[in-house]
C-alpha cells in the first residue's frame, strides 16, 4: 500500500530527469575518448604553428613559419594526393567489379573468390610491398626476370619503383575493403528495385545506370572514402616502393623529419596538420553528396540478390577475379616464400640450396625480431579483447541506452577514422612524453594507440550487430527480473558472440600487420612486428626481411582460418 | 539471343487470332522450377481481355512464381505463355522476349518504388523509356498520379513516403506505362487492414476505369473474393479450382478450397443410399443428409469415409419447426459467440456439432432447444485430400 502511495508522484520526475539526463555509460567513454583524440591533436596543433625552439612542448612561441616552409614541399602533398586519387580510383574500380562478379553473376567458384578476395587486406600492405617489390623491381624483380628471359630483351615489363607501381600496389591491398562494403550494399538493395525497371522496359544498361548505380552511390562513395583516407595515411607501401626513385608522400616525409638530426618536429606536425585537413574534406564532401540518399541502408534485411548470366562475359570475368587473387595473394605469398627460403639475396631456384635458417633465426636466435614476434601476439589479443569490450559496451550505450548525447559518443568514436594513423600516433606520442606517468617505451602505449585507432573498426562491427538484436529479448529478461548487469551476461554477449568473435578477429589481424601506428610508438626494447620488418628492410637483407613478413602473414592466416572454423560461415575478412 | 520483333513476324498466327480477341493471356503447360524443386507444375489457364483475375493460395503454392513467369523475370522450365497473340515464352519453339519488352506493368510486394528518384520521376520512367514526348510525359504523370490522390506529392523524393502512399504512386506507375496487362504481387500484404480494404477498393475503381487485362496474386480470400472476375486456387504448385467467386464459394470442389475459402463445416461419413430426387445422401453421425441436386460423392479419404461440406452461413435455426422436408432435426444451441456484426453458434445435432453464422437478432440462448435446416442444394459432396 505505501509503495503503491510513493510510485505514482516518483515517477513523472523519474521521467523528467531520464530526459535531460546523460548516463554514465554515455559520459564516461565520451569523456576518455575526448581526451585520448583531444589532446594528441591539441599538441599537433600547437607544435605545428610552434616557431620558436622545435623541442618545446607545448610550444611558446607561435606563428605560421611552418606552413610558409611547406610549400617548398608541396611535391609531399601533391605526390600523396596523386597516389591516393590514382589508388583510390584503381582500387575501387577493382572492388565494384568484384563485388559484382562475386554477388551479382553466375560465374563459377564464386563462393571461393569471396572468400580469396578478403585476405590481402589483413595480409597488410606490409607484405604487398616487400613482396611486389621483389616481383616488379626493374632488373632484379622475378615477373621481369620472367619476362626479359621470355622476350630475350633487356628491357623490363614494368616498373614498380614508380609512382603508378605504388598505386597499384595501394590498390590492389585495399580493394578488399571495397568488395566488402560494396557487396554488403548489393546484398541490401531490394531486388524488385531492378526488376521493376525492366518490367517498365529499360534494358540491361539502362537499369544499370539509372537504378543499380545511384542505388550503389552511397557505398562505392564511403568505400572510397575509406580507402581515401587510408591511402593518405600508409606508409609502408610509398616507402618501400617509393625511397629508392626519391619519391616522397607526406607520412614518409614526416618520417624523415621526425627521424632527422636534428629532428624537425614542428614541420612534421604542420604535414600532419595538412593531411588531416585533406581528409577532413574529403569526409565532408561525400557527406555532402550523400546528404538525403542514405536509402540503401534502410532495411538491415538481406536479400538474395538477382545473379546475372554474364553468358560470354562469365569466362572472361572469372579470369579477371582469377587474376586479382594471383596478383594479390598468390604471387606475393609465393615471392615471399621462395626469397625466405635462400641464403642469400641472390635468388636460386635450386631446391636443394633452400633453406630453413632464416626462420630459425627470425623466430628464434635474433632477440630483436623474437621479441617483436612475441609483442605483436600480445599486441594483438590485448587490442581485440580490450578494442572489443570498448565497442561492446559504447555501441550498447549508443543503441541501448536512453541517455542523451548517444549520437555525439557515436560521432567521436568514429573520429579516429578520419585521422590518418600515422599523424595520430605522432600526436599520441607527444601526448605520453607530457604525461607524468611513464609510458614511452612501454607496450602499454602502443596497446592504447591500436584500441583507439581501431575502435571505428570495432565499433562498426559490433553496432552492426547489436542493432540487429531485437531490445525485446532484452527487454524480456528484464522483465524476468534479472538485473542489467545480468542482462547483459546472459542474453545480450551470448547473442553477440559471433559478432564479438569476427570483430575479435579482426582487430587481432589488423593489429598484428599495423606498422604506421606503432612506427613511433616502438623503440628497441618494446619492438612490434610491423617496425621491426621495416628496419628489416633497412638493414637485415632479403632473405630474413621475407622470413619475418612470412612469419607475419602465416600469424594472420592461422587467425583468419581460425575464425571461420569457430564462428561458421557467417563471417567476412 | 532472339529479339521480340523477330518473333511478331515469325509469330503463326493460328490460335490467337481466333481466341485472341477474348483470350488475352494465355499460359499453357507453364512448369517452373528454382533449383531442383518444381514449383509450378503443368499449369494452363487464360485471362480474358479486360479480365481480373486472381491466383489465390497459401505461401509457397506456386502464385508468384507463376506470375514471376508471365512477367518473364523467372525462366520457365517448360510451357508456352502467350500474351495479346504474341508468344512471349515457349520451351518447344524456344521463344523467350525478356521483360523489358512485354510491355506489362507490375505492382511488387515491397511496392519497388525507387528511392533516389521523385515521385514524378517514378512515373514518368516507363514513359521516358518509351520516349514519350516530354509534354505529354509531363501531362500523363499529372493525369494519373490525380487519379490515385498523389498529386501534390509529385515532385517529393519517393523516400518517407508511407505504405499507402508508396502503393498509389506504384499503381500511377504502373497505369501510366499504358501496359498491355497488369500484374500485382500481393500489393497489398504490407498494409495494414484499413487500409488495405480501402486500397482494395481504389484498385477495383482503376481497374474498372483502365480496363486492363489483370492477374492479382494474393494470399488473402477475402481479397480475392472482394476483386476479381474470376478466382485460381493454387496448391503446391497445381490449380486446385478455378472459377468465379461466388462458384468457388457455393461449390468448393476439395476440402482444401472449403476450408481455405470461407468458412465450411466440414462433416464426414458415408454414402447411404440415392434420395427421391436422385442426390447422394450421407449419414452424419445419426443423420441422413441429402446433398445437394445432380452432385456425387467425391473421392474418399483414405479411411474410406466421404466427406461433405456445409458453409457456415446457410444451416437456418428455427424456434418454430419446418414445414417438413428433406434435411430438418431437432438441434441444441450449446454455445453463442456475439463477434459484433455476425453471431456465431456451436449447435449440437444428430450428426454431431455444426458452426453456424447468423445476424444478431432473435439470438438464441446457450442451452435451447432449436429446429434446424440445411438446404440440399448448400451440402456439397467435396474430395478429401
Amino acid at each position: 500500500m505505501k509503495i503503491a502511495a510513493v510510485e505514482p508522484a516518483a515517477l513523472p520526475a523519474a521521467g523528467r530527469r531520464a530526459r535531460a539526463h546523460v548516463g554514465i555509460e554515455v559520459w564516461m567513454p565520451l569523456v576518455l575518448l575526448t581526451g585520448a583524440l583531444g589532446y594528441p591533436f591539441f599538441l599537433l596543433i600547437t607544435s605545428a604553428f610552434n616557431v620558436g625552439d622545435p623541442q618545446a612542448l607545448p610550444a611558446v612561441e607561435y606563428g605560421f613559419t611552418n606552413f610558409v616552409d611547406l610549400t617548398s614541399h608541396l611535391d609531399w602533398i601533391y605526390n600523396t594526393l596523386l597516389i591516393a586519387t590514382g589508388g583510390t580510383i584503381l582500387g575501387i574500380t577493382i572492388g565494384i567489379g568484384l563485388a559484382w562478379t562475386i554477388h551479382r553473376t553466375t560465374v563459377p567458384g564464386r563462393n571461393w573468390f569471396e572468400l580469396l578476395v578478403a585476405i590481402p587486406y589483413p595480409l597488410g600492405p606490409l607484405v604487398g610491398a616487400l613482396a611486389w617489390s621483389q616481383l616488379g623491381a626493374p632488373r632484379d624483380g622475378l615477373i621481369n626476370r620472367a619476362f626479359m628471359w621470355a622476350t630475350g630483351g633487356n628491357s623490363p615489363l614494368f616498373d614498380i619503383y614508380t609512382p603508378l607501381g605504388i598505386i597499384f600496389v595501394e590498390a590492389i591491398f585495399e580493394a578488399p575493403v571495397a568488395v566488402l562494403i560494396i557487396g554488403a550494399a548489393m546484398q541490401r538493395m531490394d531486388p524488385s528495385l531492378e526488376e521493376s525497371s525492366s518490367i517498365f522496359g529499360g534494358g540491361k544498361w539502362r537499369t544499370a545506370i539509372k537504378i543499380t548505380l545511384p542505388l550503389m552511390l552511397p557505398a562505392i562513395l564511403s568505400a572510397a572514402l575509406f580507402m581515401f583516407t587510408s591511402i593518405i595515411g600508409s606508409f609502408a607501401i610509398p616507402t618501400i616502393l617509393g625511397t629508392s626513385a626519391r619519391f616522397y608522400v607526406a607520412t614518409n616525409a614526416i618520417y624523415v623529419l621526425f627521424q632527422g638530426y636534428p629532428p624537425n618536429y614542428p614541420l612534421a606536425a604542420a604535414l600532419g596538420l595538412v593531411l588531416i585537413v585533406i581528409t577532413g574534406v574529403a569526409v565532408w564532401l561525400v557527406q555532402r553528396v550523400l546528404r538525403g540518399r542514405s536509402y540503401v541502408v534502410v532495411t538491415g534485411r538481406a536479400y538474395r540478390p538477382r545473379q546475372v548470366d554474364m553468358r560470354g562475359w562469365t569466362w572472361p570475368l572469372f579470369a579477371l577475379a582469377s587474376l586479382y587473387v594471383v596478383i594479390s595473394l598468390v604471387l606475393p605469398l609465393g615471392a615471399l616464400l621462395l626469397a625466405s627460403v635462400q641464403t642469400s639475396s641472390d635468388l636460386a631456384f635450386d631446391p636443394s640450396t633452400w633453406t630453413l635458417a632464416n626462420y630459425k633465426y627470425v623466430i628464434v636466435d635474433f632477440p630483436t625480431t623474437r621479441q617483436a614476434i612475441i609483442n605483436s601476439l600480445i599486441l594483438g589479443v590485448g587490442t581485440g579483447t580490450l578494442g572489443v569490450a570498448c565497442a561492446t559496451l559504447i555501441a550498447i550505450a549508443v543503441h541501448r541506452s536512453k541517455s542523451s548525447g548517444r549520437k555525439l559518443l557515436e560521432q567521436v568514436t568514429m573520429l579516429p577514422q578520419a585521422f590518418p594513423r600515422l599523424i595520430f600516433a605522432f600526436g599520441f606520442l607527444w601526448m605520453i612524453l607530457t604525461l607524468p606517468i611513464q609510458l614511452y617505451g612501454t607496450l602499454l602505449a602502443v596497446l592504447l594507440a591500436y584500441i583507439v585507432v581501431f575502435l571505428p573498426l570495432a565499433y562498426r562491427g559490433m553496432s552492426g550487430v547489436v542493432v540487429q538484436i531485437d531490445s525485446a529479448l532484452e527487454e524480456a529478461a528484464r522483465v524476468g527480473g534479472a538485473s542489467w548487469s545480468r542482462v547483459l551476461r546472459t542474453v545480450t554477449v551470448p547473442l553477440l558472440r559471433s559478432g564479438i568473435l569476427a570483430t575479435w578477429a579482426l582487430l587481432f589481424m589488423v593489429s598484428v600487420r599495423e606498422i604506421s601506428a606503432s612506427l613511433f610508438l616502438s623503440d628497441a626494447h618494446t619492438p612490434v612486428l610491423g617496425p621491426a620488418i621495416f628496419s628489416f628492410w633497412d638493414s637485415g637483407g632479403l632473405p630474413r626481411v621475407s622470413a619475418l613478413a612470412m612469419v607475419q602473414a602465416l600469424i594472420i592466416l592461422i587467425a583468419l582460418y581460425a575464425v571461420r572454423r569457430w564462428a561458421g560461415r557467417e563471417i567476412k575478412v | 539471343m532472339v529479339g521480340s520483333t523477330a518473333q511478331e513476324k515469325t509469330a503463326p498466327a493460328a490460335g490467337p487470332s481466333a481466341a485472341g480477341a477474348t483470350q488475352y493471356i494465355e499460359v499453357r503447360g507453364l512448369t517452373a522450377a528454382y533449383d531442383d524443386k518444381v514449383v509450378v507444375k503443368d499449369i494452363s489457364f487464360s485471362v480474358a481481355s479486360g479480365e481480373h483475375l486472381s491466383l489465390l493460395g497459401p505461401s509457397g503454392c506456386g502464385k508468384s512464381t507463376t506470375l514471376r513467369c508471365i512477367a518473364g523475370l523467372e525462366t520457365p522450365i517448360a510451357g508456352e505463355i502467350v500474351i495479346d497473340g504474341v508468344p512471349v515464352f515457349s520451351s518447344r519453339k524456344g521463344i523467350n522476349v525478356p521483360t523489358e519488352k512485354r510491355k506489362l506493368s507490375m505492382v511488387f510486394q515491397s511496392y519497388a518504388i525507387w528511392p533516389h528518384m521523385t515521385v514524378f520521376e517514378n512515373v514518368a520512367y516507363a514513359l521516358r523509356v518509351q520516349r514519350v514526348r516530354e509534354a505529354e510525359i509531363k501531362a500523363r504523370v499529372a493525369e494519373v498520379l490525380r487519379m490515385v490522390g498523389m498529386e501534390d506529392y509529385m515532385m517529393r523524393p519517393a523516400t518517407n513516403l508511407s505504405g499507402g502512399q508508396q502503393q498509389r504512386v506504384a499503381l500511377a506507375r504502373s497505369y501510366a506505362a499504358r501496359p498491355k496487362a497488369m500484374l500485382l504481387d500481393e500489393p497489398l500484404s504490407n498494409l495494414d487492414a484499413r487500409l488495405r480494404v480501402r486500397m482494395r477498393e481504389e484498385i477495383k475503381e482503376l481497374q474498372h476505369r483502365f480496363n486492363l487485362s489483370t492477374i492479382y496474386v494474393t494470399h488473402d480470400q477475402e481479397e480475392a473474393m472482394a476483386i476479381s472476375d474470376r478466382i485460381i486456387i493454387m496448391r503446391e504448385g497445381n490449380i486446385e479450382q478455378a472459377g468465379k467467386p461466388l462458384d468457388i464459394y457455393d461449390t468448393p470442389r476439395t476440402r482444401f478450397v472449403a476450408d481455405f475459402i470461407g468458412a465450411a463445416n466440414i462433416l464426414v461419413g458415408s454414402v447411404e443410399k440415392a434420395g427421391a430426387s436422385g442426390a447422394p445422401v450421407m449419414k452424419i453421425g445419426e443423420a441422413a443428409i441429402e446433398c445437394a441436386p445432380g452432385s456425387q460423392p467425391q473421392k474418399p479419404a483414405s479411411d474410406g469415409r466421404h466427406m461433405i461440406a456445409v458453409r457456415t452461413v446457410y444451416p437456418e435455426l428455427r424456434r418454430e419447426p419446418f414445414a417438413g422436408g428433406a434435411n430438418v432435426w431437432k438441434a441444441t444451441v450449446r454455445r453463442r459467440v456475439l463477434l459484433g456484426d455476425i453471431v456465431s453458434y456451436l449447435v449440437e445435432w444428430p450428426g454431431g456439432e455444426l458452426r453456424i453464422q447468423s445476424f444478431p437478432r432473435d439470438l438464441f440462448d446457450e442451452g435451447e432447444a432449436v429446429h434446424l435446416h440445411i438446404a440440399p442444394a448448400h451440402v456439397i459432396p467435396i474430395a478429401a485430400d
